[in-house]
């Protein structure tokens, strides 16, 4: 258990920057993910928490004590790899006694304490196999297993589910949760997945570009993003951004729209700060989730055309023109023999629509 | 896999083909050497022996120099072999995991070291080897050897080192394994086939090496097998049994070698590491 700070830190590799002045502040016992697209940096700052990676400048510190320039083994760090990592000539108790043997702990304690982890993570059967004579769930766990035996203050994961089928990364998804309850550890996450993100955080980190976009609780980041990026990066299907225009305020302080595309006027947004100044046309996010059907008590009725309808059985998604820019994504539930082409009524609550500008902040 | 008919027929025979080419002068000269004298210069050569007799060995082993010469080649492409082990495997680990300054120049230079044929250089090292008395030593031979078995020795390993996944080392650096252990306990075990082959190059290489060997040694009791060896042959006339047996005795201890570490020859060394 321990606290991480992350103050001002910048990764270059020769002349491109990679990380630019992250600040981070991981609280005792949190179990944070990092998201965000490919590239943007998830993996190099995670690298650059375990000491795997220079920082060219900034400084990181766990439990108060700067570990800037620390050697990664004395972090009291143990990451989990992608790829496992595991040692091939070793078998599963050679690997996960191998950090303890460093450590200079005597071998029949050794013992014991990794017969105890693998018990935590049913390995116990398979101590003494070598890494190529198990499944990849099971190479997992031995990953996991060779991280806990150390007891460490933080867990680093560098999207450990990704190598495995959808079935055990559910599976191991709720392992994970259940070994960060079970152990009260700090953990950093990285992952591609919504999903994995939206279950396991208490904060969720979305970097772009090597900043950090925004940082917050999985629900804060859907209901209430800082900006448009975040946005449409948080929520599957992505959220839809239609252009409008600004034509009033009402008294209270919302913003009357007019959204052509979707044929609405006098659509009034209330946004997020009551007195906030208007440009002349922004941008409203709508999720597709939030399709209403038409009718719906406070909601107003749009035609939406159904260029394309998928039915994943219990929801079915609708896209007006499939492949195109501005094409708009809705779902709906209870239609199962809707079919594309034509026009399909629905209706939109102006209290779950969100206001960007052009420039993509959240107005 | 399914092969179809002709496919399997045709690698079976080009199998057959290479085992013969390869295997033929081997079964000659092997055979022979147990041979009468007779038969060995019989107008008609018989593929499989009519008699058999150890008189050429007996003459080999008791009645010549050749178990010194014996000796000192195991000496010479013992040692040999285990200083371009003991040099080239930290150095091909050093090329692989520091970034210095000219690293890939310095890298590729060493390979220049094959450019010059031996008998260019040999002049030159013979004058340098007798300012400091290493001529008619077997150390001078060592030297020569290992000279030559490195740079390629290092090259090839870095190949070895490169292939291991870079996050097996960054996990043996999070366990807090220091560099020295990462290398000895990690790289070395998942790099043992190209170890070996190494070994075996450098071995075969130092088992054959005439040229050198021929120059720098100068007394009879210092040759080398290579060396010695055509001396014993040459002496009087073409002793055929002599030759044929001092031949099938001299691929004996690379044979061996071999059968020893044949078995870290098992590809997939890394399987199951990653993914
Ligand atoms: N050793 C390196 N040398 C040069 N550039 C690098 C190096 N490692 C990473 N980069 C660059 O840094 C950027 C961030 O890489 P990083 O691996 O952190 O991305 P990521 O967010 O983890 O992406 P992904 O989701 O695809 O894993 C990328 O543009 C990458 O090309
Ligand atoms: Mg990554």
């Amino acid at each position: 258990m321990a606290e991480l700070s992350i103050r001002g830190v910048r990764k270059s590799f020769g002349e491109t920057e990679v990380i630019r002045n992250v600040d981070l502040s991981v609280g005792n016992g949190e179990f944070v993910v990092f998201v965000g697209p490919s590239g943007c940096g998830k993996s190099t700052l995670l690298r650059m928490i375990a000491g795997l990676e220079n920082v060219t400048s900034g400084t990181i510190s766990i439990d108060g004590a700067d570990v800037t320039h620390a050697d990664p083994s004395k972090r009291g760090i143990a990451m989990v790899f992608q790829t496992y990592a595991l040692y091939p000539h070793m078998t599963v108790e050679e690997n996960m006694g191998f950090g303890l043997e460093m450590a200079g702990i005597p071998a029949d304690e050794r013992k014991r304490m990794v017969r105890r982890a693998a018990e935590t993570l049913h390995l116990e059967t398979y101590l003494a196999r070598k890494p190529k004579q198990l499944s990849g769930g099971q190479r997992q766990r031995v990953a996991i297993g060779r991280a806990i035996v150390r007891d460490p203050k933080i867990f680093l994961f560098d999207e450990p589910l990704s190598n495995l089928d959808a079935e055990l990364r559910v599976r191991m998804r709720i392992e994970i949760a259940k070994l960060h309850a079970d152990l009260g550890a700090t953990m950093i996450y990285v992952t591609h997945d919504q999903v994995e993100a939206m279950t396991l955080a208490s904060r969720i980190v979305v970097l772009r570009d090597g900043r950090i976009e925004q940082v917050g609780t999985p629900l804060e980041l859907y209901n209430n993003p800082d900006n448009q990026f975040v946005a449409g990066f948080i929520g599957s299907p992505k959220m839809n951004f239609v252009p409008a225009r600004v034509t009033g305020r009402t008294e209270d302080g919302a913003v009357k729209l007019a959204v052509d595309s979707l044929g609405l006027a006098e659509f009034a947004v209330m946004p997020r700060e009551r007195n906030a100044t208007m440009p002349e046309t922004l941008s409203i996010g709508i999720r597709p989730e939030h399709f209403l059907p038409p009718g719906t008590d406070g909601a107003m009725d749009v035609s939406l055309g159904l260029g394309a309808v998928e039915h994943l059985g219990g929801v079915s998604y609708i896209y007006t023109e499939p492949g195109r820019d501005g094409s708009l994504t809705a779902e709906v539930r209870g239609l199962p023999g809707l079919k594309a082409g034509g026009l399909l009524p629905l209706a939109v609550n102006p209290d779950t629509c969100l206001l960007f500008s052009t420039e993509g902040a959240r107005l | 896999m399914k092969r179809s008919l002709p496919a399997t027929l045709l690698l079976g025979l080009s199998g057959l083909f290479l085992l013969l080419l390869i295997g033929m002068p081997f079964w000659w000269v092997v055979t022979g050497s147990f041979k009468l004298p007779q038969e060995i210069i019989a107008r008609v050569p018989t593929m499989v022996p009519h008699s058999f007799t150890l008189q050429h060995f007996a003459k080999l082993l008791s009645g010549s120099d050749y178990p010194v010469y014996m000796i000192n080649s195991l000496l010479v492409a013992g040692i040999s072999t285990a200083i371009t082990l003991v040099l080239s495997v930290p150095a091909a680990y050093a090329f692989f995991r520091l970034a210095f300054p000219g690293r890939e120049a310095l890298y590729r230079i060493i390979l220049l070291a094959y450019a010059f044929p031996s008998i260019v250089v040999l002049i030159p090292l013979f004058g340098m080897f007798a300012r400091i008395g290493l001529i008619d030593t077997l150390a001078a031979l060592v030297i020569i050897n290992v000279t030559f078995a490195l740079p390629f020795s290092i090259w090839m390993l870095r190949s070895f080192f490169a292939s291991v996944p870079k996050e097996i080392e960054e996990a043996a650096l999070m366990d807090g394994a220091p560099p020295t252990v990462i290398l000895r306990r990690i790289m070395i075990p998942l790099i043992a086939p190209g170890i070996a082959s190494v070994g075996i190059f450098a071995f075969i290489s130092a088992w054959t090496e005439y040229v050198f060997a021929s120059v720098l040694i100068l007394s009879d009791a210092k040759r080398t097998v290579p060396v010695g060896f055509s001396g014993i042959i040459g002496q009087y006339q073409i002793d055929w049994g002599l030759l044929l047996s001092g031949a099938s005795l001299a691929v004996l201890p690379v044979v061996i070698l071999f059968a020893l570490v044949g078995r870290w020859f098992v590809s997939g060394l890394t399987e199951g590491a990653v993914k």
